[in-house]
């Protein structure tokens, strides 16, 4: 993951961290769903966090896994990814 | 209705997962055949380990059985506990559709002995390993003892009265109590029993400190309680979980009333002060048939907690005699449990489960690896012994104290 956090890597993430499977086109379609709708809950972004910040040298805000929606979570990570560049 | 009529806590399913059976059918067909399970430890990382034989639960999938959402997040205790319950629920007919519309009417209560090892010990090994950053968020749910009543009601929609029991093995009978008590105040359904997974390096190394744990290396004459050979117990993992409803619901909807939970008792003696079980056990009994109004003379089989050692298991042949009475002597006694080992908490559910199959088909199974019983009972052995059974008291103790008896009545028997 070099630039930005993508909706197609967010899917990926939330299949391997919290086992909710959403196909990546429908996350694209629906950033502004609650994570809830999609079967994610706040200890599954928890899990999305630590793997991003573990296996990706992110350093993100406290609070991240507090986010409700997709396009919430990556504007944090991307405004983030951006500030840290 | 007005009626004044106390309600009766119903047993309308039954799921099991068993050393010797994932299903009820499966489990059943080599309990009631006296089939022995016990075999060499296979799981990864415990080869080496001075505890030998068990009985594993082998050939069980979790995938093929539980989404993925729900796999990610629990150990295989909850696995065990999701499975079952599917089960028991589909065996009592109760689909989604039923339970969703009143899901208040739902209640979930397991008991557990020792939670989620495996689970556990994977991300401490990452937190002393890798850091605190690489603990998985799930670790604060999985490894609790209160995981599997948590995600069966998750899972299930049910957000009835739910509860967890930690009191030891004998806890899995309280939780059946639990349940029954619920059911006579007013809730529909309970989902209830318990299912343990105590077979992974952390979890095996903390029994090793159990002075009472048999090392033997033969899986025949590991597990022989009630004989001059008894030489401790052999664990076990699995469990069951069985639907417990009002009686009145139940029959209702047609469902098949297969038993009922008519009386409990507990007592606490001590952790491995098997002498004082004795008395512990025998006022647990006295207490469960009191509450059952079933005379000891009413009691037509009794599944024993038949731990494996000789101090313990004379004082578990005197507590049936001091509870029954010269009763005690006569009726058939049996421990199905020496043809799978003690799931600890899931022990006394599996026996539980045993004896309403045992009365359905009026069948006592027989004590698996027992053939010279040193003790005045009339242990059933070598192959099962047909007799109508319509009363069955089910027993249970546990390593650190706590003594439990449940009464179950046929599902035919009028109050």
């Amino acid at each position: 993951m070099d630039n930005e956090l993508t909706a197609r890597e967010l899917a990926a993430l939330m299949k391997k961290a919290a086992g909710v499977t959403v196909v990546a086109d429908e996350l694209e379609l629906r950033l502004d769903a609650g994570f809830d709708e999609f079967g994610l809950d706040s200890l599954g972004l928890l899990g999305i966090v630590g793997e991003l910040e573990n296996n990706h040298a992110m350093v993100l805000p406290p609070d991240a896994e507090r986010c409700r929606t997709p396009r919430e979570f990556l504007d944090l990570v991307n405004s983030n990814v951006v500030a840290g560049a | 209705m007005t009626s004044q009529r106390a309600r009766r806590a119903a047993v309308t399913g039954i799921g099991v997962v068993a050393p010797n059976g994932l299903s009820t059918e499966t489990f059943w067909k080599s309990t009631q055949e006296g089939v022995s399970v016990l075999d060499r430890v296979t799981r990864e990382g415990c080869e080496h380990l001075p505890l030998r034989i068990a009985g594993e639960v082998r050939g069980f999938d979790p995938s093929e059985l539980v989404e993925e959402r729900f796999l990610v997040q629990t150990d295989r205790f909850t696995h065990f506990a999701m499975a079952a319950a599917d089960q028991a629920l589909a065996d009592a007919r109760l689909g989604r559709a039923d339970t969703d519309r009143d899901p208040f009417a739902v209640g979930v209560v397991t008991a557990a002995g020792s939670g989620g090892g495996e689970f556990g010990q994977r991300e401490l090994q990452r937190l002393w390993g890798q850091g605190p950053r690489f603990v998985g968020p799930y670790q604060s749910i999985a490894w609790f003892y209160a995981a599997s009543t948590g995600q069966v009601s998750i899972r299930g929609g049910f957000k009835g009265p739910c509860g967890v029991v930690a009191s030891d093995e004998a806890g899995g009978l309280d939780a059946l109590a639990h349940a029954a008590r619920a059911v006579r105040r007013g809730t529909g359904v309970v989902v209830a029993g318990a299912a343990e997974a105590p077979l992974a390096p952390y979890s095996m190394v903390c029994q090793l400190g159990y002075d009472d744990l048999s090392t033997g290396d033969d899986p025949t004459h590991a597990y022989r309680p009630f004989t001059a050979a008894a030489c401790g117990f052999v664990p076990a993992e699995g469990g069951a979980m069985i639907v417990v409803e009002d009686e009145g619901a139940a029959r209702e909807r047609e469902a098949t009333v297969r038993a009922f939970i008519a009386g409990h008792g507990a007592t606490f003696t001590g952790a491995s002060l098997w002498e004082r079980s004795r008395e512990g056990l025998a006022q647990a009994i006295r207490v469960a048939l009191d509450e059952a109004r079933c005379a000891p003379e009413e009691v037509d089989v009794v599944f024993a907690d038949a731990f494996g050692t000789p101090e313990a298991d004379r004082a578990e042949a005197l507590a049936i005699a001091d509870a029954l009475g010269a009763h005690g002597r006569r009726v058939p006694v049996t421990a199905p449990k020496t043809g799978i080992g003690r799931a600890y908490c899931g022990a006394p559910v599996l026996d539980v489960a045993a004896a309403v199959l045992a009365m359905e088909h009026g069948l006592v199974p027989p004590t698996p690896n027992v053939y010279d019983p040193c003790h005045d009972l009339d242990l059933v052995t070598g192959r099962a012994r047909p007799a109508p059974l319509r009363t069955a008291l089910v027993v249970s103790r546990g390593l650190m104290g706590s003594n439990a008896a449940l009464v179950l009545r046929h599902g035919a028997h009028a109050l």
